[in-house]
């Protein structure tokens, strides 16, 4: 795929001002400086050397020692007045300030005084220089999560621990389970540890706030996690067994529409009288049963006919308990 | 002959803005508009005086939005021609002398969106920072954590923008209460996201009264208005108070759990202050008590437990699971037949 031009560009101007004051660097080191292949670092230099101040004779460009780069060598010459690097546009300001506010926010970070300082100072270190137009995004990620529990979740973490957990599951089935953690997720609304569960004998995902009690074990964790961990638990509910699990429709009324949009259906279709339909696949019916359960005063119908006889029969057992009939 | 006004293959648009920046960086006064066609490489090219001007007026805003500070002189003495010129104070990245550490949570912080334009903005600013000359990370302080943010789709570029411009906003709105979509005109202060939603929180002209809209409720395209500077936004915008977040009240359920059912609701329980007060305990269940702070994600949690949890305390708790129960009870009867986008159509 073609680059973007303006992301070219930053990278071209970016090239120059780094190097001025950098003095000779490898290509290699600057491509990996930059995220990109030696190859485009290259190809960078060629449309450097071309450019420069009207006229364009060859003392108004933007020129390299031609000897060094043959020996994978980048040696800027004339910066035709690119010495200084380019102030963060206000979009960029917004982005890198509002990532790091949300960071700050997350209960993990919360939890380890260490990490908060430093978050923070980075945070004041690019305020001061982005300036304070960067509060046009607000993000604040994480839910009301135990400290205890996060605490030592980061210990464990940092120093390469194996964690006992005694867990309550979304069936209100209470396990205790040694697992060697990989990851701590925070996502939205919550934070979520994904390791290896030597119980399961599997990578599985738990929510921190479901944990009953956290202990840092003695034991240095046995499964390392791979190269590149893909964490999505909430995807993962519903797609674990994929194309395999069963199909369920639920007909909703507007003010459910939240449904569609932050449990992961496969198909929104919306009705004339503003009502939808949203289609997913289910492979913990519990979990479904609450979805309907929890939102039935919205709900108008659902499939397959076996979930609802269900709903219906613990909600009346449940009014029951409260004394109605 | 100058390089600009060669024809030939057209140059790169990259490679043009670099000319550009380059001749507007080293020039003594300014550069008209005129000068730039017949003098910066890759303008030559242009088939007509429409033609570059357009390029001219795209690669201005394209240099602007990547932070280039192009400023515009009157002209003088001969000429009333306005010329251009980059401004070489503002045009620097002030220092940030970043520790490895402060580097660390920086780079993992760039992985906390999830659109493709922030993402874009975010790896501008971090090849900025590169640029400056920021050193290695080091990730120890943050081993193990990954931040994420769900997309905020297509309304944040706009949105942005009419922000950063005080520019006021229009666009059709599905009203979650009646599913009904309606045309709405708005000032935005802040974009927020909360708890899985993003929302844009501002001053809603028709209705003159400050609104949270949610993003994923608007329909087709945010239009940004033509006027910038068009009101002001207000210093202290509380975006928790105007989501509806009832934060610091808390308050505690009493509830009536069956024996070893509703762990996680055991797990955060607090010890009873009057054990006797309030409504009795029906036999054969535990008395519980929950502290809390928002009423609908809780009331969703206890009917999600079923006749395992009753709820005793308070009474507005204790309505909002019997709403849900009552409804579900009263659910439909579906039939196999029936099923919609199924085996009937």
């Amino acid at each position: 795929m073609a680059e973007r031009a303006d992301d070219r560009l930053v990278r071209l101007l970016g090239i120059v001002a780094y190097l001025d004051g950098a003095g000779p660097v490898p290509v290699e080191e600057l491509a990996q400086r930059f995220g990109v292949t030696p190859a485009r670092i290259r190809e960078d230099i060629d449309a450097l050397w071309v450019s420069g101040t009207p006229g364009y004779m060859p003392d108004d460009l933007i020129d390299f020692d031609a000897f060094s780069l043959e020996n994978g060598m980048v040696t800027l010459t004339q910066s035709r007045g690119l010495t200084r690097p380019l102030r963060l546009g206000t979009r960029e300001a917004v982005a890198l300030v509002a990532a790091l506010r949300a960071m700050r926010s997350t209960p993990a970070v919360q939890a380890a005084p260490g990490r908060a300082d430093v978050v923070d100072s980075a945070l004041a270190k690019l305020t001061a220089a982005t300036g304070e137009a960067a509060s046009a995004v607000d993000v604040r990620l994480g839910g009301d999560e135990d400290a205890a529990a996060l605490g030592a979740l980061t210990r464990a973490l940092s120093a390469g621990r194996r964690v006992r957990l005694r867990y309550v599951d979304a069936a209100d089935v209470v396990s205790v389970r040694d697992v060697d953690p990989w990851r701590l997720l925070t996502q939205d609304r919550a934070t979520y540890l994904v390791a290896w569960c030597h119980r399961a004998g599997g990578r599985r995902t738990f929510r921190v706030d479901r944990m009953l009690s956290v202990q840092v074990l003695d034991v240095a964790v046995g499964r390392v996690p791979p190269e590149r961990v893909d964490v999505d638990p909430v995807v993962q509910v519903v797609s674990d067994a994929g194309e395999s699990a069963p199909v369920a429709v639920l007909r909703l009324a507007s003010p459910a529409r939240w449904v569609a949009e932050e449990v992961p259906v496969e198909q929104v279709t919306d009705l004339a009288d503003g009502s939808f339909e949203v289609r997913l696949r289910v492979t913990n019916p519990a979990w479904l049963r609450r979805l309907v359960l929890t939102n039935a005063p919205d709900v108008l119908g659902v499939w397959p006919p076996q979930v609802a006889a269900e709903v219906v029969e613990a909600a009346s057992a449940a009014l029951s308990a409260y004394g109605e009939a | 002959m100058s390089a600009g006004s060669e024809s030939g293959p057209a140059t790169r648009p990259d490679e043009r803005l670099l000319n550009l920046v380059i001749a507007l960086v080293n020039t003594s006064a300014a550069m008209t508009k005129q000068q730039v066609r017949a003098n910066v490489h890759g303008y030559g090219a242009a088939a007509s005086t429409d033609a570059f001007e357009r390029m001219f007026e795209r690669d201005k805003d394209t240099l602007r939005a990547l932070g280039v500070p192009i400023v515009t002189v009157e002209g003088s003495g001969h000429s009333d021609e306005v010329g251009y010129r980059i401004d070489n104070e503002a045009y620097a990245l002030g220092p940030v002398d970043l520790t490895p550490a402060e580097l660390g949570v920086v780079a993992l912080a760039a992985q906390l969106w999830s659109d493709k334009l922030l993402r874009t903005d975010m790896s501008r600013a971090m090849t900025k920072l590169a640029a400056a000359g920021a050193g290695d990370a080091a990730e120890d302080v943050v081993a193990g954590l990954t931040p994420r943010v769900r997309a905020a789709g297509d309304a944040y570029g706009p949105l942005l923008e009419a922000i950063s411009e005080r520019r006021v906003v229009t666009f059709r709105y599905r009203a979650a209460s009646t599913g009904q979509v309606r045309a709405r005109r708005v000032e935005p202060w802040r974009i927020a996201a909360r708890g899985g939603g993003w929302y844009v929180v501002g001053h809603d002209l028709d209705r003159d009264a400050v609104r949270v809209f949610r993003l994923s409720r608007i329909d087709g395209r945010v239009r940004v208005g033509p006027h910038p500077d068009a009101y002001r936004i207000p210093a202290d915008v509380d975006v928790d108070a105007a989501l509806g977040a009832r934060v610091g009240a808390e308050r505690t359920a009493r509830l009536a759990v069956a024996p070893e059912r509703a762990t996680a609701l055991r797990a955060r329980a607090v010890s009873a202050p009057e054990p006797d007060a309030g409504p009795p305990v029906p036999a054969g269940r535990d008395l519980v008590v929950v502290p809390f702070k928002t009423l609908t994600p809780l009331a969703d949690e206890i009917a999600g437990h079923g006749a395992a949890v009753v709820v005793l305390e308070p009474a507005d708790l204790r309505s909002e699971v019997l709403r849900r129960l009552r409804a579900a009870a009263a659910l439909p009867r579906t039939t196999e037949e029936e099923e919609p986008d199924g085996r009937t159509r």
